[in-house]
């Protein structure tokens, strides 16, 4: 177990810059998430983590030893990848031996013990003579973290590694990859894309967009403290709602843009009147879309309302919503970066 | 029901044209494939194991049965120590240039596998021994190991290796086709030289459809360069690997042109293989019968490997 820290990382591919100068320390035992849209970086950023890609600029260290110059195999570190890499042409016992033999100088018997009990901490003991070919794709899933776990790394690497499981298995498996987590208290950063992943399994988050960290915190702290309009549209589904307002921009998140009648108080409200052009059902929520009458600019604003909310709107009536002035965010018109209003 | 008919009767219905028959069709484009077989590979097969059984020769052509006459003959080490000679050698030059053309290609492969400048041009330079063809190279070869004039001599005599008080011996001149153990070790050099290009090529296709992820999975669990090779890249190659290999061990194990063009099998009789004995005794010397019969002795190799050969290319799936 071992606190990771990346000072000032970059690494460009010709002109592109994958990764810009991102300075992290992961403390020892906790679990970051590194979320962001797809080419922003993150895997790249882990790659270099792992040893297996040389930054152009900077320093990787864990537990406080720099390990910039070393291969992967010097570092300690484990990975799972997207596809999860598992040995085709090896049983499942031998893909997760695999590692303790790199290692060199494990005796069989060991062996057999350690991968018996990687095996039993995630149910895997009967696939063990299996083929990789032979196994679901959740199966898959646990050999690999079997194989990750095993050598009781220093550092866990997670590239999207529920991302080819089924939206079912996917938050089972969310549950118990976090439960792992705690229970063998390694060091872990995972790499997504899915902000649900992100906000259920981070103990902290790191939003990277462009090469570049824009906020890492908490999941409330993102979410609700969003550092910027690209954290703030990012997360959220839909994302905030931004609107230009003097020198700033307005954001609010569409659930707490909701009609006036279902307010409790109005007190503290800011309102808007709106006029619906679209409203979707998904079942737990209602999407409003519409624009607000009183701006020049046709900006689309989106309400959310749980479903519990049973006001009736139409599409091209017009209808009062309010926002609590504690739900008011204000971002810089330039830098997009939040200010205080 | 008529006035259906009425319009019915005018649309002619046609019969099935030959190509819409599946079966005549399959038939017709298989059929010169069949007839090359037949007349190619078949007939003369069928003729040399009748040759082998009788006593025809090339001033008398009647076919009489003799048994298993030649194949006593020619086995007899006493009369003809040259039989024994080339199928020891048959075996010795395949065995001993398929290892060396396995580790040289995996070599290769694994260079050629990395970026680098100037890549395209050597992937193109080392692919010229094969491109060539054999009797060109052959040739070339024969040149630069002459007797008299062979140019490795003098690099070696340049580097001080060969001449008065060296490393090489006395003499400035190697003679490599001249002396038993050389013109062996030539033969082989150049059957390697030859086929190891291809063997290279098809070995370098097969590392480069390995998924990378694996490759980068092995080495963050910790594997060294040599751990991935062997117990990742290789084993995954395999049957790929297993093809360039057969591939190399048929054309080694029934060429005629290297040891013909570079030796004709001597000194002596020392470096001839089975091809060219037959060669020499049947059609240099006469004796159909008895070349035939020496020829014989390919088959049972080359059929084991052609099995082989097919039973792989069943399951070339690298994963």
């Amino acid at each position: 177990m071992a606190v990771v820290e990346t000072r000032g990382l970059k690494k460009t591919f010709g002109d592109v810059k994958a990764v810009d100068g991102v300075d992290l320390t992961i403390d020892e035992g906790e679990l970051l998430v590194i979320l962001g849209p797809s080419g922003c970086g993150k895997t790249t950023l882990m790659r270099m983590i792992a040893g297996l890609e040389r930054p152009t600029e900077g320093e990787v260290s864990i537990g406080g030893r720099d390990v910039t110059e070393l291969p992967p195999r010097a570092r300690q570190v484990a990975m799972v990848f997207q596809s999860y890499a598992l040995y085709p042409h090896m049983t499942v016992f031998n893909n997760i031996a695999f590692p303790l033999r790199a290692q060199g100088g494990m005796p069989k018997l060991a062996i057999k013990e350690k991968v018996g009990w990687a095996a039993s901490i995630l149910g895997i003991e009967q696939l063990l003579e299996r083929k990789p070919r032979q196994l679901s794709g959740g199966e898959r899933q646990r050999v690999a973290l079997g194989r990750a776990l095993v050598r009781e790394p220093q550092v866990l690497l997670l590239d999207e590694p529920l991302s080819n499981l089924d939206a079912k298995l996917r938050a089972s498996a969310r549950d118990e990859l976090q439960r792992f987590q705690r229970q063998l208290g390694i060091t872990t950063i995972f790499v997504t894309h899915d902000q649900i992943e992100a906000m259920g399994m981070g103990d902290r988050i790191a939003i990277m967009n462009k090469g570049k960290v824009r906020q890492i915190g908490t999941p409330h702290e993102i979410y609700h403290e969003s550092g910027d309009t690209f954290v703030a549209t990012f997360l959220g589904s839909p994302g905030m709602n931004l609107l230009e307002e003097h020198d700033y921009l307005l954001g609010f998140r569409p659930e707490n843009f909701l009609p006036l009648e279902v307010g409790t108080t109005q007190d503290d409200l800011r309102k808007f009147s709106l006029h619906v052009t679209r409203v979707e059902h998904l079942g737990a929520d209602r999407l409003i879309y519409g624009e607000l009458a009183d701006r020049a600019q046709d900006t689309e604003i989106v309400a959310k309302l749980p479903s519990a909310i049973t006001t009736p709107v139409e599409v091209g009536a017009r209808y009062d919503f309010g926002v609590q002035k504690q739900h008011l965010r204000f971002f810089d018109k330039t830098t997009g970066l939040r200010t205080n209003h | 029901m008529q006035e259906i008919a009425a319009i019915a009767a005018p649309i002619k219905i046609r019969s099935r044209r030959l190509e819409d028959r599946a079966g005549w069709l399959g038939t017709l484009f298989l059929l010169p494939a069949v007839v090359y077989i037949l007349a190619l590979v078949g007939v003369p097969f069928v003729i040399a194991i009748a040759f082998s059984v009788t006593d025809v020769t090339v001033g008398d052509t009647s076919l009489d049965f003799v048994g298993l006459d030649n194949f006593r003959r020619i086995m007899n080490v006493d009369t003809m120590p040259q039989f024994r000679r080339a199928l020891q050698n048959s075996f010795l030059f395949t065995l001993v240039a398929q290892i060396l053309i396995l580790v040289g290609a995996n070599i290769l492969a694994l260079i050629l596998s990395q970026d680098f400048r100037g890549k395209w041009l050597a992937r193109m330079l080392i692919m010229m021994p094969w491109a060539t063809p054999a009797s060109l190279g052959v040739i070339g070869w024969k040149w630069l190991l002459d007797s008299k004039f062979a140019p490795i001599d003098w690099v070696l005599v340049q580097l001080g290796l060969l001449g008065p008080d060296t490393l090489l011996g006395p003499g400035s001149h190697m003679n490599f086709l001249g002396r038993e153990g050389l013109a062996m070790a030539s033969v082989i050099m150049v059957q390697v030289w030859r086929l190891m290009p291809l063997a290279a090529v098809i070995l370098l296709a097969g590392f480069s459809s390995i998924d990378q992820e694996l490759l980068d999975q092995a080495e963050v669990d910790g594997a060294s360069f040599w751990r991935i090779h062997f117990r990742i890249r290789l084993p995954l190659i395999l049957p790929i690997m297993s093809i360039a290999l057969l591939f190399s061990l048929i054309s080694i194990f029934g060429d005629i042109v290297v040891v013909f063009g570079l030796t004709t099998g001597g000194p002596v009789y020392y470096t001839h293989v089975l091809p060219t004995w037959a060669y020499v005794l049947g059609i240099q010397a006469g004796a159909l019968s008895q070349g035939a019969a020496t020829a014989l002795f390919l088959f049972p190799v080359l059929l084991a490997v052609a099995i082989l050969v097919l039973r792989n290319a069943r399951r070339t799936e690298v994963t």
